[in-house]
């Protein structure tokens, strides 16, 4: 393969390309699909191929092709010339890549236990086994588990990237996701349901660590609790306390995507939105000093690991956001020159057919020293949100809106009754200006983050502790 | 092997393992897409590949794959494989097998394709979109602009064999007139003929160039004139969440709805998939089983779900054509124009506000359709059956079925709408919503 790659480079530079990049990615997956107790498919995917990234006066071209021969990879490489001239008359000087450290590395992921060495019996037995757990939940509950769909997918990843500058990239890296869906329900009180996302970098492991019928039995004892107690929300200014998974996905909505210096300089305007941010926005203060949010791809295990980014740049924590104050952009080679920065390693794609782009890798708050009760125990008045159902920010990442689902009254420092659906709709600069107190309690969620055009979804952690908000607006149930 | 012999070899191979049911699906697609940002070309970007889906029913378990290494070695141990995970997993709750053929398919829409379009063409439409845009206002145009020519066959062992193939070309304009006024708008086409990248970039200019100084919108119940790009999200949900796989999943406001008034009777709403010259144009299914136009929603009553022959079996019913060989998916969306032109529609609105766009559409519980979107770009205030000043800030926040309920009128004029938002093309009107809920944040 590294000789069709070094044929498709040289092809490249041979036909006037400054810079080029060819990737080979090959990902190979296979997913186990139940619903409602029955399963409904299994399905094996092989998807690899080359893609070749190349820059010509100016102009960038991309160009993938799934037949990975050399006569296929140097025709995609011409194409790529090809288009990248055709449109050179309608781009600007300027366009480059810094001189950021380009790296020659290996990095693989070994799992403990390869999924592939895992029969398929035993991946549609533990997923029968979730469901007749949640299903007895339901029942001891005295609801209905009316809908009920899991799935487990199995992904292997490998890439080797090489590029004009040097760069030589392998690596190999397992993951296994879990995305389940819950519905109960009861004549008088309807319907509620919950998602939920775990994911990791690794092998099947990581499923015996999650326990998928304990998780499902009482995730969906909480929910039916939810459907038959939960009364209506208060509607006012109080006091609120979020649990990790509505603070993963606020970092990830209001603070990660705002930071993609794609985004500041437009570039996705007409898809995935634009940002407050702009290039001078670094030292602007949009939280409290409690607060400071980070990416960080070299977690391990985690479901955005990467060592390495699609550039051949050595992936790093970033500090997005330190003590409230805005402090770095994610950036690729080519907006860290427009910016005169680093690029700090953030450029990834979801499979070989895409473009690499600037991404998130695991976004989360940075935990503080407050225990759960601590948090609690100093509110007069409030509402404990612990995870969320619906939730948008509009394209600029300023408004947005996040709704409860097991939710609760707190009074003088006790948790008390259920509430349904409290909503939360905030700006960002209202929401992270409240925090009052962090948590030491730093959990993560898997999410497939969509971004790009044709969307990519790749893999990424959210994340974080217990926070406290002071004197925000709860709203009430919708109609 | 030859490509088109590959079909033929998976079914013969998956028979000789012991598959009862084999569906092959080829796809071959040469695409291309500019992308463009700040009036200026960003990255161009070029696809050629080949696919194959196979889909297997042994002993009544099923299993599918996707590959693009198309090996006579890699095919013959994928479909060996396949069959083993199809037998080693538990039997499906239906078994339907696959539809027998031959089938007959009205090839005559399918008009011949006049081939490819060359890249500086492709450039000079994006020029045309921006320059456009840039006349009617805007200051800095961003979007994307899509040509594909694409094959699609379909072999079952049932005897089904179909193919089709086309071109399709698509372009999505969003135009600013400063940082918080903007306006967007598509142009899609199966040929050049039909495609007009410069109307896309003048409508997308003109809204932004109205949305200038926008002040913060008050929150609170609206009669609200939707644009086509919000009613066709709209739209896509209730033909997305027909699909009878949705409904046995519990994720959709529909079940149980069969019959009922879902909507008023200004809504009618038809899945054509047969519309001859139109981009989502399909004369079969994943299945092989010609399409054919299914009525969703006639004046306000859910007249079906969108089946496989699975789907379809478990109901009671026959297929709709609208295969999925899992999920059931609707092709082409098409709503019934109403008999009252969008000037004379704004006219009636005392005290409104119009919408022409939204994105982020997410479910509080899709049994009961609670749900919020956000508009993006123009929005403006209706008084007194005009449209006056611009507003920002607004979040719909309300029931999906409430919205349709409360559809009062519906425009003569209609645009085909598909972007990054709407994945499903759908012909949409101007739609007039009563007493539609807007939200806004609290600090």
């Amino acid at each position: 393969m590294e000789e069709i790659l070094k044929a498709a480079l040289d092809e490249t530079l041979a036909h006037g390309a400054i810079y080029a990049e060819i990737r080979f990615q090959s990902d190979v997956s296979e997913s186990v699909l139940m619903k409602n107790g029955i399963s409904e498919v299994t399905d094996y995917s092989q998807i690899r191929g080359i893609s070749v990234r190349a820059l010509v006066r100016n102009s960038l071209g991309f160009s993938a092709t799934n037949l990975c021969t050399k006569r296929a990879a140097c025709k995609a490489a011409r194409k790529a010339i090809t288009i990248a001239h055709a449109a050179s008359r309608l781009t600007s000087p300027g366009v480059s890549m810094d001189n950021t450290e380009i790296n020659q590395a290996r990095f693989e992921v070994k799992p403990e236990i390869p999924s592939r060495d895992i029969d398929l019996t035993s991946k549609i037995e533990l997923l029968s086994e979730g469901y007749k757990a949640a299903r007895d939940s339901a029942e001891q509950k005295g609801v209905k588990l009316s809908g009920c769909v899991l799935r487990i997918n199995l992904l292997e990843t490998e890439k080797i990237i090489i590029n004009s500058d040097g760069g030589e990239i392998h690596s190999s890296i397992p993951r296994i996701a879990l995305s389940t869906f819950l519905s109960v329900s009861e004549a008088r009180r309807g319907t509620t349901q919950r998602f939920l996302h775990l994911g990791e970098t690794s092998g099947w492991e990581a499923e015996e660590k999650w326990n998928l019928p304990l998780l499902l039995s009482e995730e969906t004892y909480t929910l039916a609790g939810t459907l038959l107690e939960a009364r209506k929300s208060p509607s006012e200014k109080m006091d609120i306390v979020l649990g990790p998974e509505v603070v993963g996905l606020v970092c990830h909505e209001s603070c990660g995507h705002p930071s993609e210096a794609d985004r500041i300089l437009g570039r996705e305007a007409a898809q995935a939105g634009e940002t407050y941010l702009k290039p001078d926005s670094a030292g602007r203060r949009i939280g409290s000093p409690l607060v400071s949010v980070v990416d960080d791809p070299t977690i391990p295990h985690s479901f955005g690991f990467y060592l390495y980014d699609e550039e051949g740049v050595k992936s790093r924590k970033r500090f997005l956001m330190r003590k409230g104050v805005i402090e770095e952009f994610l950036h690729n080679r080519e907006t860290a020159t427009i910016f005169e920065v680093k690029s700090n390693g953030s450029s990834r794609a979801a499979a070989y057919g895409y473009e690499p782009i600037i991404r998130m890798a695991n976004t989360f708050l940075e935990p503080g020293d407050y225990s759960r009760e601590e948090l609690i125990e100093d509110v007069k008045k409030g509402v404990y949100i612990k995870n969320f159902m619906e939730w948008n920010i509009d394209d600029r990442r300023y408004h947005q809106r996040y709704v409860g689902l097991e939710a609760y009254k707190i009074k003088d420092g006790v948790l008390g009754e259920r509430v349904r659906n409290p909503v939360l709709e905030i700006t960002t600069e209202g929401f992270w200006s409240s925090v009052d107190a962090v948590g030491d309690d730093l959990q993560f969620q898997a999410a497939y983050c969509g971004k790009g055009d044709p969307m990519q979804g790749i893999p990424v952690w959210t994340g974080g502790p217990h926070i406290r908000l002071r004197g925000v607006r709860i709203g009430g149930t919708l109609l | 092997m030859r490509m088109e012999e590959i079909p033929s070899f998976l079914i013969s191979n998956g028979k000789k393992e012991g598959a009862t049911d084999i569906a092959v699906k080829f796809e071959e697609n040469d695409e291309t897409m500019i992308r463009f940002s700040n009036n200026e070309i960003t990255v161009t970007k070029n696809w050629r590949e080949k696919e194959v889906e196979i889909f297997v029913i042994a002993e009544k378990g099923r299993a599918e794959t996707r590959t693009g290494i198309l090996s006579t070695q890699n095919l013959r141990e994928l479909i060996k494989r396949l069959v083993n995970t199809a037998r080693t997993s538990p039997p499906a709750e239906v078994y339907a097998p696959l539809p027998t053929g031959p089938f007959e398919y009205d090839y005559s829409r399918l008009e011949p394709s006049k081939g490819a379009v060359p890249p500086e063409r492709l450039i000079g439409y994006v020029k045309k979109a921006i320059d456009s845009a840039r006349e009617a206002g805007a200051e800095k145009v961003a979007g994307s602009l899509t040509f594909s020519i694409y094959k699609i066959s379909v072999q079952t062992s049932g005897g089904v064999y179909a193919k089709e193939q086309g071109t399709n070309l698509e372009v999505s304009v969003r135009a600013f007139s400063s940082e918080l006024a903007s306006g967007h708008s598509v142009s899609i086409a199966r040929e050049e003929e039909g495609f007009d990248p410069a109307l896309a970039g003048r409508q997308a200019g003109e809204i932004a160039d109205k949305a200038l100084n926008p002040m913060e919108g008050q929150p609170g119940r609206y009669d609200v004139l939707l644009g086509p790009l919000v009613f066709a999200d709209l739209i896509s949900q209730l033909g997305e969440r027909a699909s009878a796989f949705l409904i046995d999943a519990g994720q959709s406001f529909l079940a149980d709805k069969i019959g009922s008034q879902i909507a008023s009777k200004e809504l009618t709403l038809h899945d054509d998939p047969i519309l001859k010259g139109s981009y989502g144009l399909r004369i079969f299914d994943d299945e092989g089983v010609p399409t054919r136009r299914n009525t969703i929603v006639e004046k306000g009553k859910l007249k079906t779900y969108l089946h496989n022959s699975t789907t379809a079996k478990k109901s009671g019913v026959e297929t709709t054509g609208n295969a999925g060989l899992l999920v059931p998916t609707p092709w082409n969306l098409v709503i019934e124009p109403g008999n009252k032109k969008i000037e004379d529609i704004l006219s009636t609105i005392d005290r409104g506000i119009y919408i022409t766009n939204s994105w982020y559409l997410r479910y509080q519980d899709y049994s009961k359709g609670d749900f919020s979107t956000i508009p993006r770009d123009g929005m403006f205030l209706i008084r007194n059956g005009e449209l006056t000043n611009p507003v920002r800030n607004l979040r719909i926040s309300d029931n999906i079925l409430r919205i349709f309920r409360n559809t009062a009128r519906i425009s003569r004029e209609r645009q085909w709408i598909k972007w990054w938002e709407v994945e499903t093309p759908t012909l949409t009107p101007h739609a007039l919503v009563t007493d539609l809920n807007l939200s806004k944040s609290t600090i």
